[in-house]
């Protein structure tokens, strides 16, 4: 019944407090991009020219770990107003915007480990380098995991609502088709099953019923 | 389900952002009460209640008419 209660107090919004805006975070953001890309393309360059240095991977790493640190003293400048937040949207925050981070590291790091570098990074089975795939598969497994703990906690009943109907909607995404492209792949039908059209599929279902009930 | 959250709302000249932030809840939450296209869980009825100093069934309107008995 405590519990309860506690859940249901009704919060009094703090005083107005001077907020972040977006030209600062924007220009962090390209910043950092446009560092990245510079010294990460300068430097693999140069080593591919017999120069000596660090690979790319490691330098762009440094310069985004600078880059959010950037991030966090400008953040950390508007601790008034972000403590105006309730804990719940502050977590929430913190949890969209670490998943948003870790799909930008799996991005690059997909783009720089595979030894195609013709191929698309996204969607080919082009190699990757064992170090990158591990990385990435303990990014991917751990990193979204953590994310998905801190999200759960923290969203509120309509947007609970969404996420699971999204949800059924991704699951129903993959329990149809698999089995159909499967028996017909096995009568040469259709080509082979392919496990991430299937996870895309599902992924795309998801997005788009979460979208229409969270944001319509 | 209707409900008087809009009015109650402007009646206090409150965004629906401020009054989301006194329910703790985002503003697409308010948003899709208000225009009826989310019923809210029991907690957060109550939340609305406490806020609003009124019972839930005068925020809310299931549609029937005066009260079940339950015969």
């Amino acid at each position: 019944m405590m519990a309860m209660k506690d859940m249901t107090m009704v919060n009094e919004p703090q005083g107005t407090h001077p907020r972040p805006g977006v030209l600062w975070p924007t220009v962090i953001i390209l910043g950092t991009v446009f560092l990245m890309g510079g010294v990460a393309g300068y430097l693999d360059a140069h080593r591919a020219d017999g120069g000596d240095g660090p690979s790319g991977l490691v330098a762009g790493g440094l310069v985004l770990l600078a880059g959010t640190v950037v991030m966090w003293l400008y953040l950390r400048r508007f601790g008034a107003f972000w403590q105006g937040w309730s804990r719940r949207k502050r977590l929430y925050t913190a949890s969209v915007a670490g998943s948003g981070l870790l799909g930008f590291v799996t991005a690059i790091l997909l783009r720089s480990g595979q030894s195609d570098v013709t191929a698309d990074p996204f969607f080919s089975n082009s190699a990757l380098s064992p170090q990158i795939a591990i990385g990435l598969a303990l990014l991917w497994g751990v990193g979204i995991s953590i994310a998905i703990f801190i999200y759960q906690r923290t969203i509120d009943d309509h947007e609970q609502r969404a996420y699971l109907w999204a949800g059924l909607a991704g699951y129903y995404a993959f329990v149809i088709p698999a089995p159909m492209w499967w028996v017909l792949s096995r009568a040469d039908l259709a080509p082979p099953v392919n496990a991430m059209l299937l996870f895309l599929l599902t992924v795309a279902a998801n997005a788009l019923v979460y979208m229409w009930l969270k944001f319509r | 389900m209707n409900n008087q959250l809009k009015v109650l709302r402007a009646m206090r000249n409150w965004s629906q952002a401020e009054l989301a932030d006194r329910l703790d809840v985002s503003r697409q939450a308010v948003n899709a009460i208000e225009t009826g296209k989310y019923d809210p869980s029991l907690p957060l009825a109550f939340k609305l209640a406490r806020l609003f100093a009124m019972p839930i069934e005068e925020i809310f309107d299931d549609g029937h008419e005066g009260h079940d008995d339950g015969e």
